[in-house]
């Protein structure tokens, strides 16, 4: 029978007597001690069956507090240690290494958490104490009822798929094809090069965004470990780390490289739309090239916009163009995925700030466009009329917003992160600003200026000398877009200057620049396909910030770039490098360890029922026909335990909570329980 | 269909001492969300009584009903399950089943006589320790008011089921 079965008695050891525990009572130096009488838990506990020692130790995490630990097994020869400390979040995969060294099997390991959830959210001494004694306790009986496990290892495949195709998403497939890596590239829009083909230069070195991205480009494009799609939606993932299959819709072009006159078939179109790329303040023709120099260096159809007149055919020559293209699909196999979905910038409501209700408000992604030599107006700002140029630029719209304040968004929060890269590029606009027009009067109101990275100060620093006014206003108060009263200008800005005290301070605009803030790139039906953690800023979340930062708690898929929080192209370039290399750090590895918490069937026991096909949220149980049981996948099996539950016949178990472990912490936790049970009764300590 | 009502009885049980009686509420926590949310509780220091005492397991959708009912069967006074906000499972739809299944044993239990404040199912995201700590406090001042429950004398009283078997699972060690 496996060791898993319940049919003997749950509180006693699974193999007969000869249990050994060891419990270590962390002080956290005082952060546990100064609430919870620590020597009074590991007295208690020393006393519970099996338990060989207790002790307490001032940091337990510490190099000798994990010595302790290992020469304890070796001394006492235990065969089950306890520790309580802080969050198993924190430090149970050390604590494992340690017991894993003493030569113990690290699941014969237990971790109570007396900080976070025991010292830290009480300030009664007694009760703690009597708390992280019930938790420890029970613990050391749910030890006795565990088992050695074994991690799984799985094989990994040594391609990778990216999922975007701006900077975060070729940097990524750039460097892991670099490590040999065969790399399949998926952009959903036509062409490659994502939001940072929309700039002009980029700070804070002043390059061209195109030619940096070009040479970006050239360098995937050209590697033949590098498959890119563009027109890309992924309809479905399935499989595990080392294993993914991912299904991909591919929509028509419209256009293949045969089409010999490109120009000539885009000046024949008549049918004209508004241009996404320049957001919304140019127009483009229904086949179009996104900007000069775009990847693939063929014009694509938007279908919405076409009408089939088969005008562009014969002017582009009479191939190439293909007017009733379908879309197919392709499944790509993949060890690894990178997402590099990317941001969008942020929408302004519509009359925040005055925004759609004054055709001179615009945003700072709009005026990037506007200032552009190869942008809708070729790099002119819009008649500034007589005399100088006024500008207003209004710092973190649509960032670091509060609540009651600001609306809300769609989902009914205010962003109230900061979108970083605003301050910069702001001032670098405005710097600008001031090349072109150098009699130009230029005001900022601002809450704080971030220019926080390397070089970015100077950009402060020289707006402040070009006489850019800087008007700090009251983040709750907000300043106001109104059309001018006195009629000197368009518009005028309202605003209390903070650094006199509130004065209240009009400011005439010819244009009202929103340096606006960045918002995820919306893709919910991806964090639904992976289970991707995402934060409140509505960004996909790391698994953790310092330790694991560019890995999604879903083993082998990685973040790259902005779908995980504001970063300008610097720092953009460098979290797809660093998410490529822990992605080929993985492939390299040849194979990935899973925890070995993952459900298994007693044939025994099993009825056949099938219950638990219809629980697992994996597909990773099927019924083996033959022997009418049902059979666990143990590589796609994810450890959620859902069809332990929901077996009528307890058939099905999960490693590491079984029935036998979690009933039998439920019995210590409740010992003592029921009528009229007073925890003050058991023990006299306070 | 109407709600069931709880029966009536009498919460006090013979020769109990309440001004020492202590609740003791058992909280179910999954892994990655609401473990991790009773976390950022601690880390936020908010505070919350010590009578709630959390069983970690990876997921709410591991949370047998029966280990609801063995809790009670076994003297706890309240129990709380939490799991991840829907569409945040770690795995997939793991919560989704919790979502079945935690109404329904809810309102089996105020049919066997239990108060249905004694038995509490939320959602607590990782990042809501706050909300933690509102409903464990809330949890204990409504179980609290319930008093002790008391749930295997009250079912030896009635004659129900193994009324006479006070140890569901054996005897403990």
């Amino acid at each position: 029978m496996s060791p898993l079965n319940t049919g003997g008695p749950v509180n006693g050891p699974p193999g007969g007597d000869g249990i050994r525990t060891g419990v270590f009572v962390c002080c956290c130096g005082g952060n546990i001690s100064d609430i919870v009488d620590v020597e009074y838990v590991a007295r208690e506990v020393g006393r519970r069956p099996g338990v060989a020692c207790a002790l307490v130790h001032t940091f337990i995490c510490s190099d000798p507090g994990q010595a302790l630990i290992e020469q304890k097994i070796a001394e006492l020869k235990l065969n089950r240690v306890v520790l309580a400390a802080c969050s198993p979040t924190l430090h149970q995969l050390t604590f494992r290494r340690a017991v894993s060294r003493a030569g113990l099997n690290p699941f014969l390991f237990e971790h109570v958490n007396v900080r976070e959830q025991v010292s830290w959210v009480t300030e009664d001494l007694h009760g703690a104490t009597q708390k992280a004694t019930r938790l420890v306790a029970a613990a050391v009986a749910r030890t006795r009822n565990l088992v050695p496990l074994e991690k799984r290892r799985i094989p990994i495949r040594p391609s990778a798929l990216v999922i975007g195709g701006g900077v975060a998403g070729l940097v990524a497939a750039r460097d892991l094809a670099r490590r040999g890596t065969k790399v399949t590239l998926v952009e959903s829009r036509p062409f490659l090069g994502g939001r940072m083909a929309q700039l002009h230069t980029l700070f804070p070195t002043g390059e061209e965004a195109r030619e940096v991205l070009r040479r970006l480009m050239q360098a995937v494009v050209r590697d033949p470990l590098v498959t890119t799609f563009t027109n890309a939606t992924i309809l479905e993932s399935r499989g595990v780390v080392g294993s993914f299959r991912t299904r991909i819709r591919i929509a028509p072009r419209g256009v293949n490289k045969q089409l010999n006159f490109a120009g000539s078939a885009i000046a024949a179109c008549p049918e004209e739309t508004v241009s996404e790329f320049d957001y919304g303040l140019g127009r483009r023709k229904a086949i179009y090239f996104a900007y000069p120099g775009c990847w693939p260096p063929m014009p694509a159809i938007d279908w919405n916009a076409c009408t089939r007149c088969g005008r562009c055919v014969s002017a582009g020559g009479g191939k190439g163009i293909e007017l009733d293209g379908k879309p197919y699909e392709i499944e790509v196999p993949s060890g690894v995925i990178v997402l590099a979905t990317g941001f969008d910038p942020y929408e302004p409501l519509h009359g925040e700030y005055g925004y759609r209700i004054f055709p001179k408000v615009v945003t700072l992604q709009q005026l990037v466009r506007l200032l552009d030599p190869e942008g809708p107006t070729a790099g002119r700002l819009p008649g500034s009329g007589n005399g100088p140029l006024r500008v207003g630029f209004i710092h973190c719209v649509g960032a670091r917003q509060w609540e009651g304040v600001h609306q809300q968004q769609a989902d009914g929060k205010v962003n109230d992160y900061c979108a970083r890269t605003c301050c910069t590029a702001a001032l670098h606009a405005a710097l600008r600003i001031r090349e072109l027009y150098p009699d130009a009067r230029i005001a900022s109101f601002y809450q704080d200026i971030r220019t926080y990275g390397r070089g970015h100060e100077a950009y402060y620093e020289r707006a402040s000398e070009a006489g850019v006014l800087f008007i700090r206003y009251d983040a709750k108060k907000p300043p106001r877009v109104r059309l001018d009263p006195r009629g000197e200008a368009p518009l005028v800005v309202q605003a209390g200057d903070l650094l006199t005290g509130g004065r209240p301070l009009e400011v005439p605009c010819d244009l009202v620049v929103l340096a606006t803030g960045v918002v995820p790139h919306n893709v919910s039906e991806l964090v639904d396909m992976y289970r991707c953690a995402v934060g409140s800023d509505r960004f996909l979340l790391e698994v953790h910030p310092k330790l694991r930062p560019v890995e999604l708690a879903v083993a082998g898929v990685f973040l790259a770039g902005t779908c995980q929080g504001p970063m300008n192209v610097t720092e953009t370039a460098a979290a797809a490098s660093a998410a490529a290399s822990k992605a080929a750090a993985m492939i390299t590895q040849g194979h990935v360890e899973m925890d070995p918490i993952i459900a298994k069937v007693d044939d025994d026991l099993c009825t056949g029922c099938r219950t638990c096909l219809a629980v697992c949220p994996y597909d990773a149980i099927s019924r083996d026909p033959a022997r009418k049981r049902t059979i666990v996948n143990e590589a796609l099996c994810a450890g959620c335990g859902t069809c332990a539950a929901a077996c009528p016949s307890d058939a099905i178990q999960q490693f590491g909570f079984t029935d036998a472990q979690v009933r039998s912490e439920l019995a210590v936790l409740l010992e003592g329980a029921g009528a009229g049970a007073a925890v003050g009764s058991e023990a006299g300590n306070a | 269909m109407p709600e069931p009502k709880a029966e009536k009885i009498e919460p006090v049980a013979a020769g109990a001492s309440l001004e020492k009686w202590e609740p003791r509420i058992i909280a179910f926590l999954c892994y990655w969300c609401s473990y991790a949310g009773a976390d950022a509780a601690g880390t936020l220091r908010l505070k919350y009584p010590h009578n709630v005492l959390i069983v970690r397991v990876m997921c709410s959708g591991r949370v047998d009903p029966e280990l609801i009912s063995g809790a009670f069967a076994q003297g706890a006074d309240g129990v709380l399950v939490c799991g991840c906000q829907i569409g945040c499972c770690h795995y997939i739809s793991g919560n989704h089943k919790t979502m079945a299944r935690m109404p329904l044993l809810g309102r089996l239990l105020v049919e066997m006589g239990l108060e249905p404040g004694r038995f509490r199912h939320e959602w607590v995201s990782a990042s809501e320790g706050e909300k933690f700590a509102r409903i464990t406090n809330e949890i204990t001042e409504e179980v609290r008011r319930l008093g002790p429950l008391n749930w295997p004398g009250r079912l030896h009283a009635r004659g129900v089921g193994h009324g006479e078997d006070l140890e569901p699972w054996g005897t403990p060690q």
